[in-house]
């Protein structure tokens, strides 16, 4: 293998540039959501679960979820959780974490994360290990779209 | 300030050092976390709607594709030619049938066509007009390329800040200095304990991106986890984590994965090669380090 330097480091610089070169980054607005192209035929099978476990097949002409922001609040073992769920057109476009207790990184966050700034250990702030995922969240997430599906009909 | 938000199955949380009024930082960030917004909905293999999964219902014609899809994937398909298919992009198929098919927000499992036998070389991207043409229909994953992308993204909305981190699980881009001035202080996760950590690096305009084997097994068969070899279409065992410390997230998500999957002394040669830096842990605790970290 021959030595390329610098090859990766252009690849993602041009990746980025692309980005901003075409304009995709401009319109803050203009969020192209849950838009499929109507000329494509979808084939694909997408099996709901919801948490009683029965399966019923998604639809998607019915829409599933009311618009709007949804709280929701769950625990793990250390504590609370809570999330915020907007969602639009049967998206789910953002969830955003608005307080929790949970064991992160290599220390325990208590509160807002605007104020874990302030108080947080002299210690290591960041961790890169990896990917952790979402699992300790699911229960506060699936409680917003419980309350966005109730709120259909 | 800091805000955190669940994008890509994990948390993305964006520390920033506030010399801006509140609301002016906060709309920067916000417009970091739509990077997020905007690759996820790109690259996501786990929802039917996202650019990719409708891109790969066309085969044999070539549509044209976003930069939110098309950068990610031809960076990752120029790191299959690099490491002769060892990663590999169409590696989707493989990691659905082992149980990694279910969307983190809805639960919605997917099932998607497949050929029996595919590789990158199925895949076409022409430059000149940004499309993507496949020559079979598979199942492209973009799991070790998009969410270092989308760090990158974010990272450049927030470069007027003095000082800021972009945390996407345990992938991040730390840039400047922290809220006393000194560089970042990056901890490397223990793979076995998780209150702590293996040692600790200091960085400052530079991404770490770790891959490990210890957080994501398959819900199916305990002896498997998410980094895959798409030709045996079994999990490297040899090393249980992986740290590359490079000039972008893209590049370091990247060869994390596939010094991963080469193992300790070809992972290490491989971060070497390219004048990275490396902290590669194997599976019995021993610590590899490359580059001179």
């Amino acid at each position: 293998m021959k030595k390329n330097d610098k090859k990766w480091v252009i690849l993602c610089s041009t990746a980025l540039a692309a980005v901003y070169s075409a304009g995709y980054f401009t319109t803050e607005t203009q969020a192209n959501l849950g838009q499929p192209l109507p000329q494509i035929e979808s084939n694909f099978q997408t099996n709901s679960s919801p948490v009683n476990g029965s399966k019923e097949s998604s639809n998607i002409t019915n829409s599933r979820y009311k618009d709007g922001t949804y709280t929701g609040s769950g625990m793990n073992r250390r504590g609370s959780i809570e999330v915020q769920v907007t969602i639009k057109k049967d998206v789910i476009t953002d969830v955003a974490i608005s307080h929790f207790a949970m064991h992160y990184s290599d220390r325990d966050v208590v509160g807002m994360p605007d104020e874990v700034l302030q108080k947080q250990s002299p210690q290591v702030e960041n961790v890169s290990g990896a990917t952790y995922s979402t699992e300790a969240f699911q229960n506060a997430v699936q409680d917003a779209l419980d309350q966005a599906q109730n709120a259909v009909g | 300030m800091r805000k955190m938000k669940l994008y890509m199955d994990t948390v993305v949380d964006i520390q920033v050092v506030m010399a801006k009024s509140k609301e002016e930082t906060e709309e920067k960030i916000n417009r970091a976390f739509r990077a997020f917004q905007k690759v996820e909905q790109a690259c996501s293999r786990f929802s039917a709607t996202s650019e990719l999964m409708r891109a790969c219902q066309i085969i044999g014609t070539p549509v044209v594709i976003s930069p939110f899809l098309f950068e990610p994937l031809m960076f990752a398909i120029e790191m299959a030619k690099l490491t002769d298919g060892l990663f590999d992009p169409t590696v989707g198929k493989v990691m659905e049938e082992h149980g990694f098919n279910r969307h983190y927000l809805t639960g919605d499992t997917i099932e998607s066509p497949s050929a029996d036998s595919v590789s990158y070389h199925d895949i076409v991207l022409d430059k000149g007009t940004h499309t993507l043409t496949l020559k079979k229909p598979l199942v492209i994953d973009l799991g070790a390329v998009a969410k270092g992308f989308a760090i990158d993204l974010a990272a450049n909305e927030l470069k007027e800040f003095a000082g800021f981190v972009v945390n996407a699980g345990g992938d991040l881009f730390a840039s400047g200095v922290d809220e006393k001035g000194n560089p970042w202080k990056i901890g490397i996760q223990h793979p076995c304990q998780k209150d702590e950590i293996m040692d600790t690096i200091e960085i400052s305009n530079e991404a770490i991106c770790t891959s490990g084997s210890y957080e994501r097994r398959s819900p199916n068969n305990p002896d498997l986890h998410h980094l895959m070899d798409p030709n045996t279409k079994r999990s490297p065992n040899e090393l249980i984590s992986c740290s590359v410390i490079a000039p972008f997230a893209m590049m370091a998500d990247a060869f994390s994965t596939a010094s991963f999957l080469l193992g300790a002394n070809k992972g290490k040669r491989l971060i070497e090669e390219q004048d990275m830096k490396g902290l590669l842990i194997k599976s019995e605790l021993q610590i590899v380090r490359a580059g001179g970290i």
